[in-house]
């Protein structure tokens, strides 16, 4: 089985983010590998360890993943891949899935696995447009996948009244939900390992795309300007005795914000 | 005239309150409306899509469509979109939702935006807002296809009272089952419960829980309350609640007119599914929890003694008007 796994570098979100003059404040900003994608990484050095597989990465970016791509080695993957061009600077979702299209044309394989969403946009399309694209089966939000033999996988996904069971027959695309799996430390052994690895690095016209086939001049949408969200604070915290304070935020959710 | 094409928000036989939402929306920027229900045996809904405000009501009813299947129920949207020739199409905030939207957007060739807050047209010009970064930032988006499919943030639209439609039942044709993603199985594990995402009140139950004894403490006040319960991750990582249940940006987001967070620190992401709550009311035994930051009121507490005082204070309110 050969299986791709995307992987998108991403501002941490653990870290303060400023808005100024509708855009981002790019100091102080850290990046990080996107957390479902680690999830992928995850699921797919998984089945690797336990059915076989060939695995592969690919990162989209106009800058350098390295970083990213050799903490993908480090945990267990074997080819990494990184489609570098200054045009997807501005790439959303669709100019994102044309483009592993035609990674996943040049590398015949057999599964996808993808992070259901990115920290940085929280769009959650990715995946599911790369299927659509590609005429292939895709199942969102998994939390299980199985191999049942050479050309059939069962997946569970979280849907909205529970658990969901889907055989899907391969070729197929699949989004993970970050409670898969716990992704695993790099060691220090894998860690240096992956610094000698190659990444195979390519640009748009490598992959037989120009600037215009991934949204270029005329994206379906763009970003007019970020804006800072009007910040929630804190009201009132009552500390002592238990029976006597709960007694007052009571009446206070009664007479107050009157919502009981 | 703006077209707006529905989802009809159907779960287990029953149309959630996201439509009336969605709805009511559309209305009030005077929109021409239209709903696409899909399911099986669902003709029995057709009055509450009317009165919820639809004039066209796409209805997909078929055998075949009794579970959720992404691509089959991507074909019926289509459909409906097509026919009526929809520009802005809008899902409620749900998982089946989040799965077909951006399908039905590559497919149609439209622009799609996920977990927006609100849309607002000049002319032909859609625009939305929506946050980003686990609420770190607000997006305003312009759309350049001339259509949108959407996927509207739970709460982000309040249903209009009054607010109806004419009936104009059209039916779809079946779609072709997906061969290459057969459904085996759903365990319906929320049967019976009230939903998260419409209920008026929720009370999520955090770490400070400890083990089940603290879990089922917390599960009767949401009984008292007749509120939706949730959780946060640390509990469904502990085994104590279903995956389900989980209240945040990698799981629910809710917006209900109060929220309570019982023995839940507030992790950027936890506080990313509630922020939207229109009242917060946190319980924590850490004083310098960042729950507190967020909560309009904050008791400082265990939650094995505060919760019981809590139910006890609620009825006596409750009782005495």
């Amino acid at each position: 089985m050969k299986i791709l796994t995307t992987v998108k570098k991403v501002v941490d979100v653990e870290l303060n983010i400023h808005v100024e003059n509708g855009a981002i404040v790019e100091k102080g900003l850290q990046y990080v590998m996107n957390a479902w994608d680690e999830n992928a990484v995850e699921s797919s050095v998984q089945l690797k360890e336990k059915n076989g597989a060939e695995t592969t990465l690919v990162s989209i970016g106009g800058g350098d993943n390295t970083d990213i791509i050799r903490k993908g080695y480090a945990m267990g993957i074997e080819n990494g891949i990184h489609i570098d061009d200054p045009s997807l600077v501005k790439a959303d979702s669709f100019a994102y899935a044309r483009v592993l299209q035609k990674v996943y044309e040049k590398g015949n394989y057999d599964l996808v696995i993808a992070g259901k969403q990115a920290q940085d946009t929280d769009n959650g399309q990715t995946g599911i447009i790369l299927a659509e694209y590609l005429g292939l089966p895709c199942v969102s939000n998994v939390i299980a996948i199985e191999v049942m033999d050479d050309k059939h996988i069962k997946v569970s996904r979280l849907g909205d009244t529970g658990t969901e069971t889907v055989e899907l027959a391969l070729p197929a695309v699949v989004t993970v939900d970050v409670t898969i799996n716990e992704p695993r430390l790099p060691q220090m052994r894998g860690i240096m390992m992956a610094k000698k690895k190659a990444i195979n690095v390519m640009d748009l016209a490598a992959l037989g795309l120009s600037p215009d086939e991934v949204g270029g001049a005329a994206p379906k949408s763009e970003i007019v300007e970020f804006i800072a969200p009007e910040s929630r604070k804190g009201g009132q915290k009552f500390e002592g005795e238990a029976a006597q304070i709960t007694a007052q935020v009571v009446a206070l959710l009664a007479n107050e914000a009157k919502v009981i | 005239m703006a077209k707006v094409l529905v989802i009809a928000d159907i779960k287990q036989g029953e149309l959630k309150g996201s439509t009336a939402e969605l709805l009511s929306k559309a209305k009030a920027m005077g929109a021409e409306t239209a709903v696409v229900a899909i399911g099986s045996n669902i003709e029995s809904l057709i009055p509450g899509l009317v009165n919820a405000g639809s004039d066209t009501q796409y209805v997909a009813d078929d055998p075949g469509l009794e579970l959720f299947s992404a691509g089959p129920y991507a074909s019926c949207v289509v459909d409906a979109a097509k026919q009526f020739d929809a520009n802005l199409i809008w899902f409620g905030f749900s998982e089946s939702g989040k799965a077909v939207a951006p399908r039905v957007a590559a497919q149609m060739d439209a622009a799609c935006a996920t977990d927006i807050t609100d849309v607002t047209l000049q002319g032909d010009q859609i625009e939305v807002k929506r946050p980003a970064i686990t609420n770190k930032v607000i997006q305003r988006v312009k759309v350049n296809t001339g259509q949108l499919v959407a996927v509207v943030r739970a709460g982000a639209f309040e249903a209009t009272e009054g607010t109806t439609g004419t009936e104009n039942v059209i039916k779809l044709s079946p779609p072709a089952p997906d061969l290459k993603a057969v459904i085996k199985e759903i365990v319906s594990e929320a049967s019976g419960e009230i939903d998260l995402t419409d209920a008026n009140v929720v009370i999520s139950v955090g770490r400070g829980a400890k083990d089940q004894t603290g879990v089922d403490i917390v599960k009767d006040l949401a009984n008292d309350l007749n509120a939706g319960f949730g959780s946060s991750r640390a509990m469904v990582d502990a085994g104590f609640m279903p995956h389900y249940k989980q209240v945040g940006q990698t799981g629910k987001i809710v917006a209900p007119a109060l929220y309570m967070a019982i023995g839940i620190s507030g992790s950027i992401q936890h506080l990313a599914g509630m922020k939207g709550s229109k009242v917060i009311l946190a319980v924590n035994k850490d004083p310098e929890a960042p729950i507190f930051n967020v909560a309009d009121y904050g008791i400082v507490g265990d939650l094995f003694e505060v919760v019981p005082i809590l139910r006890e204070e609620i009825k006596k309110v409750r009782t005495t008007g």
